[in-house]
């Protein structure tokens, strides 16, 4: 009784790493445990895949 | 005049947003809808002809007359995490929220009347065609004998969700895949079934649309890639993405999609053929942006920190190695 769109369906492994920054309430960014701005580590976001395109998808329709 | 950004706390790519408007000297705030009477507070009077209100959030008291934009990025269900959540605080806090934030002047990144209708794929297929960008041959259905007959017909197809959710419990992601010939299509019976013909590409386009401003990324396939890879976001990367140049006529259409769609920002998704030509997949109204502007260095975060502040005159001009570029 699986639709037949679930026969194409694969386990979703990356979407549950947790990310090594935290939210800062007073700034409104994410910040990495050195106080860095997360946004400006171009490197750690391209790592993590955080801003990609499969992202956020656990919550949101849009990618 | 402040920005209001609705988003959940860990969205790193809205940060990239918010820190181009902190550069610009304009006031934020940003909250996620499901810290409501847990950290988040709001207040509204209508008294005679008149209407007034305000939030409060961690400290930051912003009236609703004081929004210059709204920015409805990835914001979680109101109140979800409230000290005692349920589906009735939820719509209430909904109702509340989002009834009084429409009283405001603000401009809508996008108005939650447009982002609903625009996250319809069938419709959006519609829309395309409209506009006049090419969309390739599409069959949403639970028929199985229909199905079983567009593939045959299209001879290579593929299937992908209609709605582009991943399913969960458990977490699986849906890709874009290729039917194999020969399959059993029985199970189309049991749910809405999206097949495509499949466009044999040469590279993959993101279009990320800003108000008026167009950015366009290129991510070419390798020649030697297996037709079974057919999702960018699943396939083997062999280049990153690169600036494009936005074909006129696409442009053309592309603008009279948002316009019909009521959009201020649209991430569109083509598939380039070996002609050049870009076929319509679909159009993300609040499509990821960080992973192209990561790289390509387009602008994409400070034009929308500067369309959210107001200002649709061009940020500095972008120019980039015309050797990556597209004609």
């Amino acid at each position: 009784m699986q639709p037949f769109t679930l026969n194409y369906a694969r386990p979703a492994g990356q979407l549950d790493v947790t990310a090594p920054y935290a939210y800062d309430s007073a700034l409104q960014l994410n910040v990495l445990p050195d106080g860095r701005i997360a946004a400006t580590d171009h490197a750690i976001l391209l790592t993590l895949g955080t801003t990609t395109s499969t992202a956020g998808s656990k919550t949101h329709f849009d990618d | 005049m402040t920005v209001l950004i609705l988003t959940s706390d860990e969205d790193v790519t809205a940060d990239m947003v918010v820190l181009r408007l902190g550069e610009a000297g304009v006031p934020v705030v940003r909250f996620d809808p499901a810290d409501l009477t847990n950290g988040v507070a709001l207040t509204g009077e209508y008294a005679g002809d008149d209407c007034g209100g305000h939030l409060s959030v961690g400290g930051r008291l912003v009236g609703m007359s004081g929004l210059r934009s709204i920015w409805v990025r990835r914001p979680g269900d109101a109140a979800a995490r409230a000290a005692q959540p349920s589906p009735w605080l939820t719509q209430e806090s909904a109702q509340a929220l989002y009834g009084m934030l429409r009283c405001s002047d603000a401009r809508w990144m996008n108005h939650p009347d447009a982002a609903p209708r625009a996250r319809h794929k069938p419709w959006q297929l519609r829309l395309a065609q409209r506009s006049g960008l090419p969309v390739p041959a599409t069959l949403i259905t639970t028929f199985p004998d229909t199905a079983r007959e567009f593939a045959e017909r299209h001879r290579d197809v593929v299937v992908k969700p209609v709605s582009g959710a991943h399913p969960q419990e458990p977490p699986r992601a849906v890709p874009t895949s290729r039917v194999a010939p020969g399959t059993d299509f029985s199970a189309v019976a049991f749910g809405p079934t999206l097949l495509q013909q499949r466009v044999a590409k040469r590279a993959d386009i993101r279009l990320t649309a800003v108000g008026d401003r167009l950015l366009a990324a290129r991510k070419p396939v390798d020649p030697d890639a297996h037709p079974d890879h057919v999702d960018v976001r699943f396939a083997p990367s062999v280049s990153p993405w690169l600036p494009a140049e936005v074909p006129p006529r696409v442009a053309v259409s592309v603008r009279r999609y948002l316009k019909a769609a009521e959009l201020a920002y649209g991430a569109f998704d083509f598939a380039e053929d070996a002609d050049g030509t870009w076929w319509f997949l679909e159009c993300n109204q609040s499509g990821q942006f960080g992973f192209v502007e990561l790289d390509t260095g387009q602008p994409i975060a400070e034009t929308i920190a500067h369309w959210l502040a107001g200002d649709d005159r061009p940020v500095e001009p972008y120019t980039h190695d015309k050797r990556d570029a597209v004609p």
